[in-house]
């Protein structure tokens, strides 16, 4: 069933939400045993929202189903950024997107599993003692990330769902495309930052998981929303994303990003991909390549040095003080947060935080973070100049399919920052971009189109 | 600090944190009023992972303010950064401020002596929560933390190191202070204004001293006093003078040492990525001019043009808001030139005469009208309304109407009832009358003070001088 079928099927009451509700809870209960893909489940709220659409089936999003990446903040419910050091947290507000949801009809089930705070592409950075998502089509292998849990919970449902998930510098594509579901983020300032726990708030989206272009276009349209609340937000008119949906290719102007093919990316990726040109170019659209060696070659070490340098800031805040994990009174300030954060946060968070304090500290702030600033501005530049002649830009998603976590267990941190090398341009740009799955008879590959600002 | 070649004996330069006068925190919606503990907070003054800060677009317009009253150039562009230390007051271990490019720069400031002191910058950031310590700094095991502080708008001065004195530096606080009340962005009663003093005399090669949260005038007058010797002396000792950052323990009336001097730069700032980069226009730089509240030159030349008052006096008047506040409230009741007069001369004698300053005044301007009104009608005397206008400044606060009539002040205008005092101490005071008469000035004096002490100085001395002589011939 098309997901706008079974909301106006809620919507005059031909469903029993409260009762389906409670079936969909004990589905995803069996299928977060399998794959670890839900920190939370958020049983109670579920059903008080069940309850009251029974009563009252209002909204774009009436009855449909939506999980959260931990990192976005629920009210009343853990939210966690899925780090041990904020175990308990449970905020006292919703995030815009969750609250546009919630307004919209919507049922919240749960917070899904994500890297600690983001920091990761394969899911496997989880807090201290978090349990790491499993890839829904073969378990050998990882989600993608950091937001793996939401679109493995994607892949899996048979329900009517989209997930919230959420990119800093590839998080919402990159699982997508590991997963093969669709997964879109938005352009920065379209969809509110409130209530999303930092990573790094200059390049931080939200955005919209689902498995078809129906559920991303609901999502985000849902979503999408000016919000006083993020100085960040920008007051822009929102499309109407489902009408958009049947747009014709004939005659699209494609740039095909030429270093995306180059020999860093797989050689399946590449044969599937490339057989997906052979189809657009028959629908009639225009494909021609367009060189972005400065977002290929310095994006990586751009975004890190950003990125971390901002994470760094907002991850000082988590002291075992005001909220989440306590410790034993002991010692003085220093010592006590010092003992706070040696125990609950995670490898990769540590090593994030060490990373962004450097490149911000006196003596090699110009030397980074101003220049990651400034490569920053000129990657724009180069992205904005690629617009003036194409409607859109591709590439694969990832370099890669999912991989083994066998194989993640060998890779060095920086193979594991590589995986990010095609998406951290347009999250960079603050640019919208879309993974769209190719299936295959193994994994599948992602397709990646990225848009001119809020197109 | 090494582009300066100073010459005087004493160098200090000021960084004052001014608490800004606004109804809500600079980035959320919380009161910046409120008393009880931890009563007046939210998700973003507490730091609070997923929430966002939001600008008090009334901070700026305050600090616009200050610029235009300081001269100061005033940045094209907003900036904010984070400052990051760890610290058991810091909601968020950062604090939001402007580092790469201050709201106001290159301002002055002029002191009453004429001499202007140049400001190197001003800038808006966050207050820290407050730190409790329940036994006394040094003895408590632990600290509470009170939020209600959280996010309150200060903004920071930065002077450049041209004040020569304690007194020096005293003064540029009560002028700063004067400004800040002038804009009407500072609230005298409740905000709070401190100062780390930075001092650096000849005899050590003007090695700098930093000496923190200095607050009060007479305290910074203080502080700096004791820090100067100290380093003269410590030069003199052969001692050696370190960059250092000390503090002022007012009970003891000394300095002490707290730790090295941290370079501003060891704090790792970054741009703050949730807030955007916004435009200082010239159209909102002009509609705050436009908005501007009444400065001491305009309000001088209103107080000549609509007041009759004349120019020096309008000026002196001016000079310190709260004289001028106090001025103005009584210029409404009573002539203003007869206000001008008593508020500018004879308020200031009987301060000066009891030691104090005038924002130490336990009464308002309602008894002081009630005096100059009690005068104008004639039923007090020059010497009795002085004389009330002490006991207030001793006592405070009075019902001056009541008082004058229960103590039996009330002009002696009727001129029979002063006839018959004078009477009665002529009557009784026969031999100073034949002294008197035998040429003695003395006596006359003698019986006009007898007279005096009878009506309890409610009589004019001219008007008895000419009655006794009039009755004794
Ligand atoms: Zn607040």
């Amino acid at each position: 069933m098309k997901i706008s079928e079974y909301i106006k099927k809620v919507q005059n009451k031909e469903i029993d939400i409260v009762s389906y509700t409670k079936e969909v809870l004990e589905k995803i209960k069996k299928l977060n045993e399998e794959y670890d893909c839900l920190i939370e489940i958020s049983e109670e709220l579920a059903l008080k929202q069940a309850e009251k659409i029974s009563k009252d089936p209002k909204g774009k999003l009436a009855g449909v189903f939506v999980s959260v990446k931990d990192s976005i903040c629920v009210k009343d419910v853990n939210s966690t950024g899925g780090s041990r050091i904020l175990e308990g947290y449970k905020p006292p507000f919703n995030a815009t997107a969750v609250q546009n949801c919630v307004d919209e009809g919507a049922i919240i089930i749960g917070k899904t599993s994500q890297d600690e705070f983001g920091f990761g592409a394969f899911s496997v950075n989880v807090g201290v003692e978090y349990k790491i998502p499993k890839n829904p089509i073969d378990k050998t292998r990882a989600t993608g990330g950091s937001s793996g849990g939401a679109a493995c919970i994607t892949a899996l449902a048979d329900f009517p769902h989209i997930s919230l998930g959420e990119s800093t510098g590839g998080s919402i594509v990159n699982p997508g495309s590991f997963c093969g579901v669709l997964a879109l983020c938005p352009t920065y300032g379209r969809v509110s930052r409130y209530g999303l726990i930092d990573y790094g708030n200059s390049l931080d989206k939200v955005g919209p998981i689902g498995k078809t272009a129906e559920d991303v276009a609901i999502g985000m349209e849902t979503i999408a929303s000016y919000d006083k609340k993020d100085s960040t937000s920008i007051d822009k008119e929102i499309p109407n994303y489902l009408e958009k949906l049947n747009s014709n290719i004939n005659g699209m102007k494609i740039g095909l990003i030429k270093e995306s093919l180059d020999s860093g990316t797989d050689k399946n990726v590449k044969d599937v991909f490339n057989k997906q040109i052979e189809f657009l170019k028959s629908k009639g659209a225009v494909v021609e390549e367009v060189s972005l060696k400065k977002a290929i070659d310095y994006g990586i070490a751009a975004y890190y040095v950003i990125g971390t340098s901002e994470a760094s800031t907002n991850l000082a805040k988590y002291c075992g003080m005001r909220y989440g994990k306590e410790d034993e009174l002991k010692g003085t300030f220093n010592e006590y947060f010092t003992n706070v954060r040696s125990k609950y946060l995670g490898d990769e968070a540590k090593r994030r935080i060490m990373l962004g304090t450097f490149t911000r500290t006196s003596g090699y702030r110009d030397a980074y973070y101003i220049k990651a600033m400034k490569i920053r501005t000129l990657i724009i530049d180069e992205y904005k100049k690629a617009f003036e002649k194409f409607d859109v830009l591709i590439s694969p998603t990832t370099p890669m399919i999912a991989p083994r976590f066998d194989e993640i267990e060998k890779m060095t941190p920086l193979q594991h920052y590589m995986a990010d090398v095609l998406t951290v341009g347009p999250n960079l740009a603050g640019l919208p971009h879309i993974n769209i799955p190719i299936e295959t008879e193994t994994m599948p590959v992602g397709f990646m189109v990225t848009g001119n600002h809020f197109d | 600090m090494n582009d300066y070649k100073f010459t005087s004996d004493v160098v200090i330069g000021l960084e004052i944190h001014m608490e800004i006068d606004t109804k809500t925190k600079l980035f959320c919606a919380c009161s910046t009023k409120a008393k009880e503990p931890n009563t007046s907070t939210c998700e973003i003054c507490l730091g609070f992972p997923g929430s966002k800060p939001v600008l008090n677009k009334k901070v700026i317009d305050y600090a616009i303010r200050m610029g235009l009253a300081t001269k100061s150039n005033i940045a094209k562009e907003l900036v904010f950064s984070r400052k990051n230390y760890f610290y058991p007051d810091m909601s968020k271990n950062y604090q939001i401020t402007q580092y790469e490019l201050p709201i106001c720069e290159k301002g002055k400031i002029e002191l009453s002596s004429g001499k202007v002191v140049n400001l190197t910058r001003i800038h808006i950031e966050e207050d820290p929560a407050s730190l409790v310590h329940p036994s006394g700094m040094s003895s408590s095991s632990y600290v509470l933390v009170d939020y209600n502080r959280s996010g309150r708008p200060l903004l920071e001065m930065v002077t450049e190191p041209e004040l020569n004195s304690s007194e020096e530096a005293r003064d540029f606080m009560k002028q700063l202070v004067n400004i800040l009340q002038y804009l009407k962005i500072f609230d005298i009663n409740e905000g709070i204004i401190k100062a780390d003093v930075n001092i650096s005399v000849k005899e050590s090669g003007y090695k700098r001293v930093e000496i923190k949260n200095v607050s009060g005038f007479k305290e910074i007058e203080r502080a700096v006093e004791y820090e100067i010797e100290r380093q003269k002396e410590a030069v003199e000792k052969g001692e050696d003078i370190v960059l250092e950052t000390r503090l002022w323990d007012s009970e003891k009336g000394i300095t002490k040492h707290m730790r090295l001097k941290e370079s501003e730069s060891d704090y790792g700032y970054i741009l703050d990525p949730d807030l955007v980069i916004t435009d200082i226009t010239s159209d909102w730089v002009k509609e705050v001019e436009e908005n501007l509240p009444e400065l001491p030159i305009e309000r001088a030349k209103r107080y000549v043009k609509e007041l009759k008052i004349n120019g020096e006096d309008a000026k002196v008047l001016t000079l310190d808001y709260e004289l001028s506040e106090f001025f103005d409230a009584v210029a409404k009741k009573v002539n203003p030139i007869t206000a001008a007069k008593w508020v500018r001369r004879e308020l200031p004698r009987v301060l000066n005469y009891n030691n104090l300053e005038f924002h130490d005044i336990k009464f308002t301007s309602d008894h002081f009208s009630d005096i100059l009104e009690l005068l104008e009608a004639k039923k007090i005397t020059d010497n009795v309304a002085k004389k009330i206008l002490e006991r207030l400044c001793e006592k405070g606060d009075f019902d001056v109407k009541d008082y004058v009539k229960s103590e039996g002040l009330e002009a002696v205008a009727d001129s029979g009832a002063l006839e018959g005092i004078i009477k009665q101490v002529i009557d009784a005071n026969p031999k100073a009358i034949e002294e008197y008469k035998g040429g003695k000035e003395q006596s006359l004096n003698f019986l006009v003070g007898q007279v005096m002490r009878q009506t309890r100085g409610a009589a004019s001395a001219p008007e008895v001088i000419e009655l006794i002589k009039k009755l004794v011939n």
